[in-house]
């Protein structure tokens, strides 16, 4: 061997050798909300919304409900808006471009989602008409569902605009009738679950159970928006206060709600787009084959070549393409939501938990207990996750 | 001839993928340019709900209007106002206070001095200003000095009400405001009037 390749030798060795560059962990300091705010700030434009939704729900979870405010005042604007053709939505429709290049407004569940946990912040702060404007919102965004069954029936949203406003003195009855008829609809008792309204309740529960629906794409290119169903072990809640116990029970029901919505416009777009990949693909298959074919005999032999690049290029362009829905997720969304409201005395209370399952079995491990005060002059609003 | 087919689609296939090659994202990295507009002007970023346009044209109304009735137009020296916030009924959240500061402002420029205001939503301030002043920790006040805060004349007030449908054909919203001055001490309606502003939108096709 000479002195050059032993040099080379003994270099490439050395590379071989090399320690790998060990990257420090990016410092985390702990606090959810502060680290989601960096998520936030280092995600897409088009993403942003996305995780203010996300990090807004671990606000509240965190009973950080000023950070909550702030990230769905952030969202609301854009996704109550009416959102007009740009260079982004042009992009999502055409052959070559992703549904997930869209700014992110999410499905219509996710957006009622949103309304929904900004009005329960706006009753928090003392606004229950706010809060009733959001919730009918909430209700509204879920009204273009294909089938018209489906359409705006989310029942604890009719319900609490119905409540809001018999707070506010006026007659919330028609809502209360719709919201027992969704409730009926979604297999719950309603007559349990959404009792009369109290107008002198001053205490407004708010619970969630369980993970909500996830995105998927479905079909052989993702074309398909597609649903992983969520679940939840706890089906209902009990509280004990004082003398006072209360029994509450899962009411909506988010998979549900997102699994009834119906085709989208834009489901048929990503079809359209499938469709083109399919003999795109097959050409992609076969051209080669039959080149080689071709390239046997001599008088043939002229048309193989072309036909083998046809393939080629065919291929490129059926993988070019892009098919695959849109499948960004609000991803802590629970699976059922649950309400109930009660009269308490000015002063400080402790609330203690106990989840049950769909057998009205107890679930020991999520026992827990919370200390609030009702304050005077305003409702006080509990919001309470079992995750 | 088989040939030259051959090559024709071979060519076009080619074409096109050195179109899509070449391709740009068209999409602007600089962002977008920050618009100054006026507050009756519709922007770009629009929906079909309650908009700084509407608020002005609403408010610019109900001043003219406000002023023409025969209890302001009329009246015997400065009438006091006390400010309710709107009832808000729409499916919009809104800040309450907005319509109504907007329209004392409208007034308070158009009518010359014609009518007073009361700051009661201010009371909290003004009660500690007041007991600061009547305990002599600050100059300008009179122990045990008659209540100077004035009542009302009237109070203006209103409501926001709404009408709103949505399909995969877009959404619409009708949005109804109605004002009110009354009478405290009668409870009378004095004066009423109202707008109405509707607005229909649809979004793009991805977003449906």
């Amino acid at each position: 061997m000479n002195k050059a390749c032993q040099l080379a030798a003994v270099a490439l060795l050395a590379a071989g050798c090399a320690a790998p560059e060990i990257k420090k962990a990016p410092a985390v300091s702990g606090d959810l909300v502060e680290e989601g705010r960096k998520l936030i700030a280092a995600a897409s434009e088009k993403d942003k919304i996305l995780w203010r939704y996300r990090v807004a729900l671990v606000a509240m979870k965190a009973g950080r409900f000023t950070d909550a405010r702030q990230l769905l005042d952030e969202c609301l604007p854009t996704i109550g808006a009416i959102l007009t053709a740009d260079e982004r939505t042009i992009k999502a429709r055409s052959l070559f471009g992703n549904e997930a290049q869209k700014i992110y407004v999410g499905e219509p569940y996710e957006q009622a989602m949103a309304y929904f946990y900004r009005g329960l912040i706006y009753w928090m702060d003392g606004e229950p008409d706010n809060a009733r404007a959001c919730f009918k919102s909430a209700q509204l965004i879920d009204g273009d569902a294909k089938d018209k069954a489906f359409a705006s029936d989310f029942a604890l949203l009719d319900y609490l605009d119905g409540f809001a406003t018999a707070k506010l003195l006026g007659d919330g009855s028609d809502m209360l009738r719709r919201a027992r008829a969704s409730a009926v609809s979604s297999k719950t008792n309603a007559l349990t679950a959404l009792p009369d309204y109290d107008r002198q309740a001053n205490v407004l529960a708010f619970f969630q159970f369980g993970f909500g629906p996830l995105k998927h794409g479905g079909g052989r290119y993702g074309e398909r928006l597609q649903y992983h169903v969520g679940h939840s072990a706890v089906h209902s809640v009990g509280l004990k206060i004082g003398e006072q116990t209360l029994h509450v029970s899962a009411l909506d029901d988010l998979s549900f709600q997102a699994t009834t919505r119906g085709g989208r416009l834009m489901d048929d777009i990503l079809a359209d787009k499938g469709a083109l990949k399919k003999p795109l693909d097959a050409i992609a298959t076969v051209a080669p084959v039959a080149g080689a074919v071709l390239a046997g005999p001599k008088e043939t032999r002229g048309t193989a070549l072309p036909i083998i690049g046809a393939g080629v290029v065919a291929g490129a362009v059926s993988n070019a393409a892009e098919a695959m829905a849109d499948t960004r997720t609000w991803n802590n969304l629970p699976q059922h939501l649950a309400f109930t409201a009660f009269r308490l005395p000015p002063g400080s209370h402790t609330a203690a938990m106990e989840f049950f399952d769909r057998d009205g079995k107890p679930l020991p491990k999520l026992m827990r207990s919370l200390t609030f005060e009702v304050r005077v002059g305003r409702d006080t609003v509990l919001f309470i996750s079992d995750q | 001839m088989i040939r030259n087919i051959h090559f024709t689609i071979t060519g076009a296939v080619l074409l096109a993928a050195f179109g899509v090659g070449c391709g740009t994202t068209g999409m602007n990295p600089h962002g977008a340019n920050v618009t100054e507009m006026r507050p009756d002007e519709r922007g770009f970023v629009a929906g079909t709900g309650i908009e700084s346009q509407d608020l002005v044209a609403v408010a610019d109304k109900m001043a003219r209007s406000i002023l023409a009735t025969t209890q302001i137009a009329n009246a015997q020296g400065k009438p006091n106002i006390v400010l309710e916030p709107v009832v808000n009924e729409t499916r919009f959240p809104i800040n309450k206070e907005i319509f109504l500061t907007r329209i004392r402002v409208a007034l308070n420029t158009k009518a010359g001095g014609k009518v007073t205001f009361l700051a009661r939503d201010r009371m909290d301030a003004l009660e500690k200003e007041r007991d600061l002043k009547q305990t002599g920790k600050v100059t300008g006040g009179v122990a045990n000095a008659p209540v100077e805060f004035k009542g009302a004349d009237f109070i203006l007030t209103g409501k926001l009400q709404s009408i709103s449908t949505r399909s995969n054909n877009g959404s619409s919203d009708y949005v109804l405001y109605t004002f009110q001055l009354l009478d405290p001490r009668t409870s009378a309606i004095l004066w009423e009037d109202f707008a109405e502003i509707k607005k229909q939108g649809q979004s793009d096709a991805v977003y449906r």
